[in-house]
């Protein structure tokens, strides 16, 4: 009879661990619909921000952030491609295999302020760049190119040796094998490799708040090493001011603009993701 | 022909040095924090472990920051871990087939969520909670900081653990069950040690997280460089490694001893990181003799 009862009280510890995480986070969700959308309008997506952030709306910020990180894949895409293409195609050393996993695992699991850190020490002072938009790019690059690296070289290395030996026997020079049949059939895995990481470069802070953004005032930067304003920066000084009410709205619908670009990202890549595990399963 | 050899050897020099590059950037990060935290090492030495911070003074004393940082992700630690593994537990060996996915995508995309906007729930609603169940001036304290990276690493280790149970094959739980054990035998007795080094690794990694958490910490510890009196008053204020850096690097100036032992708390953050990195990679190494 014993086993009965450890069998139900087991079965309800785990129901109710489930049950309470799926709260919490259907809460979190819930707050930020509920505070953003009272706080969201046309107007606030389309008017600059003023007087510290509390007025007005997040039209630089948001154009800023997307700057950033349109700039950031356009870093990381010919280095995550080559990489994960010399990793899958050229080393064939299992040791050397492994020693490239680990330098890659080792850099995805670098914390984001320590980015911050490097990107302060290295770019803006050591190469004088200041702060600037360009900085910032960079390193959400290097912040994000383990996973795009990663999703590139799986959906490389999956791909059946069958398909290289036959471009092979038509002649084809082992160049000519990678850009004709190894990269269009891979380029899959680098893009929802890619939505991924930018979904999470869009919504950091600590990388970016020393090397690329200015306080919430600033426009459209003037050049690639100007400094620009981004959402994620933008919360950040307005929750400092959490006392001003409306600073609080505005930071909340700020909050629900991130959400909202981070889950466009995400979303893409699940559906990038869906849409080639069915070609590539037949 | 000729012309095709040049692309040849410019792709595959331009691949190579990507490759190169990419290897070295880790090395590379890892050079330059320990090149900038030699001044402050070498200047204050042993003296870096001592109790007071500040700057004006020359004190650069790190005790409290490493301990607010232990503090915290030790909190979060004993709140994350057992609630993650008995919700994988749950979402991997009872839940309907059918609804695996939904969760596991309703997981992730939280797991998505900016760290900033944990913190903005921090100090808007937690930490008001908090100060008004225990009676306290102010809800920025060490107690706030633990439970919200608790909820934060929760989508991580859950969607990880559950990874983690379901590469445990089937007919481990089907040879359980003809032995006549109960699903809470099977799971206690079978699938927990056959996912033991998976876990760890799931376990180890959310450890990392937790750890070099910065914007919802940042916001809602207090930034008190001191150790509570007595140690385990976790309602009072503190600081941890990375809200300090997140408040002080920019105010710090460059190349100064101030700049250069904070680069050595970076440091040593990284490296502990970086351990525990290391370690759950060992972790999650197939084993492959146990699955046959």
């Amino acid at each position: 009879m014993n086993r009965i009862w450890f069998n139900r009280i087991f079965y309800l510890c785990c129901l109710a661990a489930i049950a309470a995480s799926i709260f919490f986070l259907f809460f979190l969700i819930a707050v930020i619909l509920w505070n953003g959308l009272q706080a969201v309008s046309l107007d606030f997506i389309f008017t600059p921000s003023s007087n510290f952030g509390s007025q007005g709306g997040v039209l630089y910020q948001i154009l800023g952030s997307l700057l950033l990180i349109i700039t950031t894949a356009l870093i990381v895409c010919p280095i995550a491609l080559g990489t994960a293409l010399y990793q899958s195609e050229y080393i064939k050393k299992p040791a050397l295999k492994k020693l490239c996993s680990i330098l890659t695992y080792g850099l995805n699991g670098v914390p984001s302020i320590i980015f911050g850190l490097f990107g302060l020490i290295v770019f803006v002072n050591f190469l004088g760049m200041g702060i600037s938009w360009f900085a910032g790019s960079i390193i959400l690059a290097f912040m994000i190119l383990p996973t795009v690296i990663l999703a590139t070289f799986q959906s490389m290395n999956s791909i059946p040796q069958i398909y290289r030996e036959s471009a092979e026997s038509l002649g084809l020079s082992k160049w000519q094998v990678n850009m004709k049949v190894v990269v269009p059939q891979g380029i899959h895995g680098m893009i929802s490799g890619l939505f991924l990481g930018l979904a999470r470069a869009i919504g950091e802070t600590a990388p970016i708040m020393f090397i690329a953004t200015a306080f919430s005032g600033a426009t459209l930067p003037g050049s690639i090493f100007g400094p620009v304003s981004s959402l994620p920066t933008h919360i950040l000084a307005l929750s400092q001011q959490a006392t001003n009410p409306q600073a609080l709205t505005n930071a909340w619908g700020a909050s629900l603009m991130l959400v909202v670009l981070v889950s466009i990202f995400s979303i893409s890549a699940l559906m990038t993701r869906i849409k080639y595990t069915s070609v590539t399963a037949r | 022909m000729a012309m095709s050899r040049w692309t040849d050897n410019f792709g595959y020099g331009f691949i190579v040095t990507g490759t190169v590059l990419c290897s070295a950037l880790i090395i590379l990060i890892i050079l330059v924090v320990g090149l900038y935290s030699l001044e402050a090492v070498s200047r204050i030495g042993i003296d870096l472990f001592t109790l007071e911070w500040n700057p004006g003074r020359n004190r650069f004393g790190i005790i409290p920051m490493l301990y607010g940082s232990v503090a915290v992700t030790s909190i979060a630690m004993l709140i994350a871990v057992p609630l993650g593994l008995l919700a994988a537990i749950f979402s991997a060996e009872m839940l309907p087939r059918r609804l695996r996915n939904p969760v596991k995508a309703f997981l992730e995309l939280l797991a998505g969520i900016p760290s900033i906007i944990y913190g903005l729930l921090g100090i808007v609603l937690l930490g008001v909670w908090l100060a008004d169940l225990f009676d306290l001036s102010s809800g920025r304290v060490i107690l706030t900081g633990g439970l919200l990276l608790a909820i934060m690493v929760l989508p991580t280790l859950i969607s990880l653990a559950d990874d983690a149970l379901r590469n445990v094959p089937d007919r481990y739980r089907e040879s359980g069950k003809s032995l006549g054990l109960y699903p809470y035998q099977v799971i206690a007795k079978i699938v927990l040690p056959a996912a033991r080094a998976d876990l760890t690794g799931a376990i180890l990694l959310a450890l990392g997280r937790a750890l070099g958490e910065t914007m919802a910490v940042m916001l809602v510890i207090g930034g008190i460089d001191r150790i509570p009196q007595p140690f385990v008053n976790i309602l009072s204020p503190g600081q941890t490694i990375t809200s300090k850096l997140g408040r002080e690097l920019a105010e710090a100036a460059f190349g100064s001893l101030h700049f250069s032992a904070l680069i050595t708390m970076g440091l040593i953050l990284l490296v502990s990181v970086l351990l525990f990195t290391g370690i759950s990679l060992h972790y999650f190494k197939p084993q492959q003799r146990l699955y046959e």
